[in-house]
């Protein structure tokens, strides 16, 4: 009977080692090995949307790989909330020959609150598994189901996600009834999708085969420059039991303020009369607009709570009121309808926020593409930009959060594009200046002030009130130089129109210039080194210079008496397509003026030019090293 | 009138503990009119006041018995920096799918303006229960109307369903505290030892006898009330190359040590060692997974082929343990899926796999002793008796004749007699399954040591080229074969080496003992370095520290209040012989040094030589311990201070005329 059960055994096994062997590895072209620290062998991502509040979402995933460094790409973490929900999961672990090593269900999935730093409270949740690896390489399958409660996003499908993973095979199929309507974006797909109609579906199936993986390469651009994908939106929508329709950022503008904004925006009458009297006997509406942004920014604080349609739909302005807090759709609507009540109008906008600038896609409208709302108050002659969750910002300034891109702004007269303001090059300055001593000893002490402006504004926000013991341990963590000590920190703001940020202090640092028999070292540039950038062979990407800067240094130094000059480095000027830098030395006496000024372009520039960049850099970095070597 | 004097101060008596709690919301003038100068000049909030009690109950359900906690607080928000302590989070532990359970919360800022307080109650609907995990849940909420000087107060009470820890109490925060009381009241039947941790001392501590506390089954039993008070704690700030904050952070635990039935009769929880010796050799999940030789005999002569000595048997061991079992990210002195499963299926938790190294080691007549330990991470063990929960790893401690190797094989990499990092904490207890347990030195076995040799010629063009060998062994060696396996291959691990320095180029390459994890870990490389421009100069300037260089002081510190915390002692050494051009001799050298830290604490030294046209350089740098006291942080960093000034000077050569 054993013996019979251990041959049944055997044959099973034999079974679905000969079933799942078409995924062992020997299977993998060549070419897919290549920098790839996995493989995406064959996922299949079905999407049926079979009414506007029912959308089953399938997917087959199948990856293989290589290393621990793939480890992350064999793991799956699944969203849901109260619209979706999770129907089935099951997944195997398979060996090199695609032989089955072990099973795994949902019940292996552990379960746990999405809630990130930045929330205090967000409703969904996520399940996810990481495998057990014993040896590698190996197979991991996963299928699963979930169901979606709403249409108003659908999933986007981004075939080779990750740089160190190649893709064997990777397919989107889409399925709708024949009568709905979608816009699809296509977005460096080569070829067009394949339609197929039945009597009651009509599908759009999309397919990536044989993509190769990619070194990372630095200063890259966005990945939606270079990389597939598809989005799709339907046009009839229901979200959280909100319904509508749209097929461009004007109707679906016209839906978000029309169905969540517009009844969010009553606020109690003595409130009213309080923001009234607040600004009576001020005539200009710019002036009236500050006084009411400066209001808020006491008022309130930034709290994140996202619940069900709370994710789309601000909490009324009176509860604003009344509480003192919001998150930033919150805090927009609030401040929007304080301006409505002394008849200023102005503008809800969607942004995706963050240092990397990314748009708003001006050809088509969904409604997923932002992570942030912003306010814009057109005026007379010029739109004022409002960043409401600040209690710092100056009115009018958004800094490299939100600067130079478009946004979709939600009004009662429909969906608008706008763009941001820019922060040019020029704008972004930084200008030090520092007076240093030197006695016979090589220590110094000195004084030094510099101002921040343009997106270098906040380079020193974290210092602002800050006890002065605080000030003082930063300090020294942004000026890290040994032995250095600092005193009378002082910072200020000008919050003007153009908003710059000024700090000083004095500091002394023991034995700087450093003492070797005869001769003293003294490197010139003591606060501001660039950093080298790797020197990447085989560039593929274009270069990509997200923000420009200018700095401007000056130190001047006071040698100690009776020096005797040993060497003194060579002025140092490059010019170059990146920016321009220069470095000069002018000795009078025993004052040395140390001037550096560099200049940083941003913008996108060939591939080819990468290896011209990290000369630029990489030189300017040397010159910055360089000393003056004295005898006393 | 006497007798009802008398009667009321029974009726005081027989009130509950809490009683002494201060009132809610009842504001005095002073609170109103503290400013952050208290304490601490820098604290952007304070704790007013802050109460808690402890106590054990009978739950009305199913009548077993939880602990009840109860908690108030005060607190003063002095600027926006503060304000993020108006965001709550209450924390609950779900043991087996039951949490504790929260209830009466309540919660209100209290605003002064112009003249009179103003009270914003949270509102209910406005508290969110957030499952976090399997074992956590917090309930969270945000104080409304908060501004510069709001005060605001909260208090709930929790159902704590696990009495083995008695509800610990943290004296210290991340802001000041004025005053901050516990009273916890253990039912006589119960015995926890008592653990006061970090530096700050108690402003009071009282101990009383409450009669009839608690009714069990118709028992009435009594209770030792316990009231710890605190007063000006200065908030806790955590500091670089430190263990786990909870070694210092001033708070009160308590860890159930016995306890009496009410049948009669006591069962000891923790007492001795002896017990603790008992119970661990004979659980199911320790104990009892030392002694799987079984599970063993039949691969051991496939293992063994090869062996000669005992040394080489355990090697052999170790390397198949290591590659057969692999961590499933688990740690824990408790065999987790036990060792013949976890054997099977090639995964475990730390537990698994060390118990299953003991148990293989038996099997091969090795004499193998589990040692367990209290990670960085999770703090300093406490000596005074055995508090079995704090330790949370188990490693191997072999003995092969007068010398003893303590071996880890859940982490991968680790060449044999070397201990992780994350072990490094002072010391481990080591449980015999025939012998009484005993403490034992954990040392991480294997010295941080990297040593660099490079040879090589410059040009009169200002290229050096030449060859630069380095030899490294312990955390260094571990931390490359770490660094070389994520790279996937050595040629990208070179490859990205290469492109980290700009003006070196690695023209060759070869590396060493990449899999041989006991031996050093040994790189050649070709090397080009573009030292300088243009030809002929009449002076070269030569810095011959560009190898492992010291760019920033790690002790930059202007004060320092708890112990340095390096983890090993380490120790590197750079020698380069340059032969330069035949016209240039040299006339500037950096001074060759010889210094120390006290207590033989460490060594740096530095010579410079110039002969037939070559330049021998040697610099040795040597810290000798692990943990360097607090006291001798500035010694420290002068040290590198002297470093680092050295460092900055050339070797100058001058052109002969």
């Amino acid at each position: 009977m054993n013996k019979l059960l251990l041959l049944l055994l055997m044959l099973l096994t034999g079974i679905s080692s000969f079933s799942q062997s078409s995924y062992s590895v020997d299977k993998i072209p060549a070419s897919l090995k290549i920098n790839a620290n996995s493989v995406i062998r064959d996922m299949e991502t079905t999407v049926e949307m079979k009414g506007i509040d029912q959308v089953l979402i399938s997917v087959k995933k199948v990856v293989t790989v290589w290393n621990k460094n793939g480890d992350a790409r064999a793991e799956l973490a699944l969203h849901y909330d109260k619209s979706t929900s999770i129907q089935r999961i099951k997944g195997q672990m398979l060996n090199a020959f695609g032989v089955l090593t072990y099973k795994f269900s949902q019940s292996d999935f552990s379960d746990e609150s999405a809630v990130s730093n930045g929330s205090l409270y967000v409703d969904y949740r996520l399940k996810y598994y990481v495998p057990r690896v014993f040896s590698y390489p190996y197979t991991i399958v996963y299928e699963y189901e979930l169901r979606n409660k709403q249409n108003l996003i659908l999933p986007d499908w981004y075939p080779n996600p990750h740089p160190d993973q190649s893709v064997e095979s990777n397919k989107y199929v889409f399925i709708t009834k024949p009568e709905d309507e979608i816009r699809i974006k296509e977005n460096n797909y080569p070829g067009k999708a394949e339609v197929l109609r039945t009597e009651k579906t009509k599908s759009y199936t999309w397919q990536l085969s044989n993509q190769s993986a990619m070194k990372k390469e630095p200063f890259a651009p966005d990945p939606d420059d270079y990389k597939t994908s598809i989005k799709i939106a339907a046009k009839q929508f229901s979200y959280y039991g909100y319904k509508g329709s749209y097929q461009n950022w004007e109707a679906l503008g016209k839906w978000v303020y029309d169905d969540l904004i517009k009844n969010r925006q009553q606020l109690p009458e003595s409130t009213i009369q309080e923001v009234k009297a607040m600004v009576s006997g001020i005539n200009d509406d710019r002036e009236k607009a500050k006084k009411i942004y400066e209001y808020v920014q006491k008022k309130t604080r930034y709290i994140s709570v996202q619940i069900g349609i709370g994710g789309f739909q601000p909490m009324p302005a009176a509860e604003v009121q009344q509480l003192a807090y919001g998150d930033c759709k919150a805090l927009v609507n609030y401040t929007q309808t304080l301006l409505k009540s002394v008849g200023i109008p102005s503008l809800y906008c969607v942004v995706n926020a963050g240092s990397a600038r990314k748009d708003i896609d001006l050809d088509f409208a969904s409604m997923d593409q932002g992570n942030h709302i912003i306010l814009a108050v057109p005026l007379k002659t010029d739109t004022v930009w409002l960043e409401c969750t600040s209690s710092e910002s100056p009115f009018g300034f958004l800094g490299d959060f939100t600067e130079d891109r478009t946004v979709f702004a939600c009004t009662p007269d429909g969906g608008k594009i706008l763009r941001t303001p820019k922060l040019t090059t020029e704008m972004n300055l930084q200008r030090r200046k520092a007076s240093l001593n030197i006695d016979t000893l090589g220590n110094i002490t000195g004084s030094l002030k510099t101002i921040y402006s343009g997106a270098q504004y906040d380079h020193d926000n974290n210092l602002i009130d800050l006890p002065v013991s605080d000030q003082l341990k930063r300090l020294k963590s942004s000026y890290d130089i040994d032995h250095i000590s600092f005193s009378d920190f002082k910072i200020s703001q000008d919050k003007s129109d153009t908003p710059s940020t000024s700090a000083a202090f004095s500091f002394d640092i023991q034995k700087y210039a450093a003492r070797n028999q005869q001769l003293f070292y003294l490197e010139l540039n003591l606060f501001n080194k660039s950093s080298v950038v790797p020197e990447v062979k085989n560039r593929t990407l274009k270069v990509y210079i997200n923000r420009g800067y200018t700095d401007e240094d000056e130190l001047t130094y006071l040698l100690p008496k009776d020096f005797k000059l040993e060497a003194l480095p060579k002025n140092k000027h490059i010019n170059s397509a990146f920016g321009s830098y220069s470095a000069t030395i002018l000795l009078e006496g025993r004052t040395l003026i140390y001037k550096r000024k560099m200049i940083l372009k941003d913008g996108t520039y060939p591939a080819e030019q990468y290896q011209d960049f990290s000369t630029f850099i990489n030189d300017i970095n040397a010159a910055d090293h360089s000393r003056v070597i004295y005898k006393l | 009138m006497k007798s009802l004097l008398c009667f009321a101060l029974l009726l005081l008596a027989g009130l509950p503990i809490y009683a002494q709690d201060f009132s809610f919301a009842g504001i005095t003038h002073e609170e109103i009119e503290l400013k952050n100068t208290v304490i601490d000049s820098n604290a952007n909030a304070i704790v007013l006041r802050e109460f808690g009690t402890a106590s054990m109950e009978q739950s009305p359900g199913d009548g077993r018995l939880v602990i009840a906690y109860r908690y108030h607080v005060r607190l003063k928000i002095f600027n926006k920096q503060g304000y993020e302590q108006a965001n709550i989070s209450i924390p609950q532990r779900i043991y087996n799918d039951v949490p504790d359970q929260l209830s009466e919360l309540k919660a209100v800022t209290i605003n002064y303006t112009e003249g009179q307080f103003k009270q914003s109650q949270l509102d209910p609907k406005k508290v969110f229960n957030e499952k976090v995990s399997k074992y956590t849940a917090n309930t969270k909420f945000t104080l409304p109307n908060i501004m510069d000087g709001s005060i605001i107060e909260y208090s709930y009470t929790l159902h704590i369903p696990y009495i083995f820890n008695f509800k610990s109490w943290n004296f210290q925060a991340d802001i000041p505290k004025l005053h901050s009381q516990y009273i916890a009241s253990i039912p006589a039947l119960y015995n926890y030892n008592v653990v006061l941790r970090g530096v700050l001392k108690l402003k009071d501590t009282k101990a009383e006898l409450s009669k009839e506390c608690l009714r069990i089954n118709g028992t009435q039993i009594d209770c030792s009330k316990m009231t710890y008070t605190m007063e000006n704690i200065p908030a806790f700030i955590e500091e670089e190359h430190m263990t786990a904050p909870t070694n210092f952070i001033s708070a009160i635990y308590f860890e159930l040590s016995d306890y009496a039935m009410l049948s009669g009769g006591k069962v000891n929880v923790t007492k001795t060692w002896k017990n603790v010796d008992n119970e661990l050799t004979s659980d199911r999940s320790f104990g009892a997974q030392m002694k799987k030789k079984d599970a063993f005999k039949e691969l051991m002569p496939e293992i063994l082929k090869n062996t000669t000595d005992d040394l080489s048997k355990a090697q052999a061991i170790y390397n198949y343990i290591a590659k057969n079992i692999k961590s499933n990210g688990y740690i824990g002195i408790y065999s987790e899926t036990a060792v013949k499963k976890a054997l099977e299926s090639h995964s475990g938790n730390t537990g698994d796999i060390n118990l299953a190294l003991i148990s293989a080691f038996s099997a091969a007549d090795l004499d193998a002793e589990a040692l367990i330990l209290s990670t960085r991470n999770n703090g300093e063990l406490n000596k005074l008796f055995p508090v079995i929960s704090n330790f949370n790893y188990v490693v191997v401690k072999l003995n092969i004749g007068e010398k003893s190797y303590l071996l880890d094989a859940s982490v991968p990499l680790l060449p044999f007699g070397m201990l992780p990092l994350h072990c490094m904490n002072g010391q481990g207890r080591v449980i015999n399954l025939k012998k009484p347990s005993y403490w034992y030195d954990i040392s991480s076995g294997q010295k941080d040591y990297i040593r660099y040799n490079l040879t090589a010629t410059l040009a009169k063009d200002g290229k050096i080229k030449g060859q630069l060998v380095t030899y490294s062994t312990g955390y260094s060696a571990f931390q490359k074969r770490k660094g070389i396996e994520s790279a996937g291959t050595i040629a990208e691990y070179v490859e990205k080496l290469d492109e980290k320095m700009p003006k070196i180029s690695i023209t060759n390459h070869e590396i060493s003992n990449v899999d041989s994890v006991n031996l050093p870990l040994v790189e050649k490389y070709e090397l080009l370095i573009d030292s300088y421009d243009g030809d002929g100069l009449a002076q070269i300037f030569f810095n011959p520290f560009f190898i492992d260089r010291i760019l920033k002081n790690p002790f930059n510190l202007s004060e320092r209040t708890y112990p340095v915390d390096l983890g090993t002692a380490s120790e590197r050494r750079v020698t380069i012989i340059l032969n330069v051009p035949e016209d240039y001799t040299m006339s500037d050298q950096p001074k060759d040094m010889s210094i120390g830290l006290p207590d033989n604490g460490g060594r740096y030294l530095t010579s410079t030589n110039f002969s037939d046209h070559t330049i021998s350089f040697s610099q040795f740098l040597q810290l000798n311990k692990p943990i360097y006291d607090p006291s001798e942080y500035f010694s420290l960093k002068e040290f590198y201070s002297q470093i680092i000034q050295n460092q900055k000077t050339d070797i100058i050569l001058k052109k002969a005329k």
